[in-house]
């Protein structure tokens, strides 16, 4: 005994085709939500604020002074290539350890320069890069806990020539 | 240019069992940064430029690093690994066209 007639199967046929194509271009609709998180894409260009806002909400940050050392020269002459080191001198036990660091550039058009996120493998928690400074700006480092706690330094760089064309 | 995706690694000449030792790996690209037309808007295209860094020793992930364009050319980092037992040390590179570059090195004491 076949239930279902010819007419009500067109229609279930015709709605899955619906929500299907419906989710389809959800899928494909461009600016979706994950091209904010990853640096996998080309970051929004934005304020200092906005990208503080982003990446820690409204949590608190503490002053690392004493405790996180951002390293960096007080004149860069070719902002292409300002090397910087961020050294959070935290025990790194499994209780308590570094999990991420960010380096943001508040001048930058894109402030947030990387993101590295250690274990407790690592020993201790220091990173040292290079970085591209459009113009003069203060660049943070901040350490993020693994229970939350934030810390942040900030140094000024002088920048002679801009790093970047964009 | 035929270079890019080449990764140095460089470790201390000497290692001590459970020593925490300064690891510098440099990676050869051109990290892309967006252009702009006459009118200043940003041209759209997909820039090539490293998004990911991965470091594994022994296969375990002990750090990675989420870099953006805003990082130099030819990008070089310094971080810091454990070694409290031999192995093998691999540090990837993922790039926004996909490409993947690796690199590796024996950690013997």
């Amino acid at each position: 005994m076949i239930s279902m007639t010819r007419r009500v199967f067109v229609k279930r046929l015709i709605g899955f085709c619906l929500t299907s194509a419906a989710a389809f271009t959800d899928f494909f609709r461009p600016g979706a939500s994950r091209a904010q998180t990853s640096t996998g894409s080309v970051q929004p260009e934005e304020k200092v604020e906005a990208t503080m806002k982003r990446l820690f909400g409204a949590r608190t940050i503490a002053p690392g002074d004493g405790k996180l050392k951002l390293e960096m020269p007080m004149i860069a002459e070719d902002g292409s290539n300002v090397p910087v080191t961020v050294q959070a001198e935290f025990p790194m036990t499994a209780s308590r350890y570094v999990k991420n660091i960010y380096i943001i550039s508040d001048n930058n058009r894109r402030p947030l320069n990387a993101r590295f996120s250690f274990t407790p493998e690592a020993g201790k928690a220091y990173i040292a890069t290079s970085l591209r400074l459009g113009m003069t700006t203060d660049v943070r480092a901040v350490a993020e806990m693994n229970d939350g706690t934030l810390y942040m330094v900030k140094r000024e760089v002088k920048v002679t020539v801009g790093g970047c064309g964009g | 240019m035929a270079e890019i995706g080449r990764v140095r690694i460089r470790l201390p000449s000497s290692i001590q069992p459970g020593e925490v030792v300064r690891v510098r790996t440099l990676v050869i690209h051109p990290m892309e940064i967006t252009e702009r037309d006459k009118e200043g808007k940003v041209i759209t295209k997909n820039y090539n430029f490293i998004h990911t860094m991965i470091v594994a020793f022994n296969g375990k992930e002990v750090l990675r690093g989420e870099t953006t364009q805003s990082v130099s050319e030819n990008p070089s980092f310094t971080f810091p690994l454990k070694a409290d037992r031999p192995g093998k040390l691999t540090i990837t590179f993922l790039d926004t066209t996909g490409k993947k570059y690796e690199g590796a090195e024996e950690i013997k004491f």
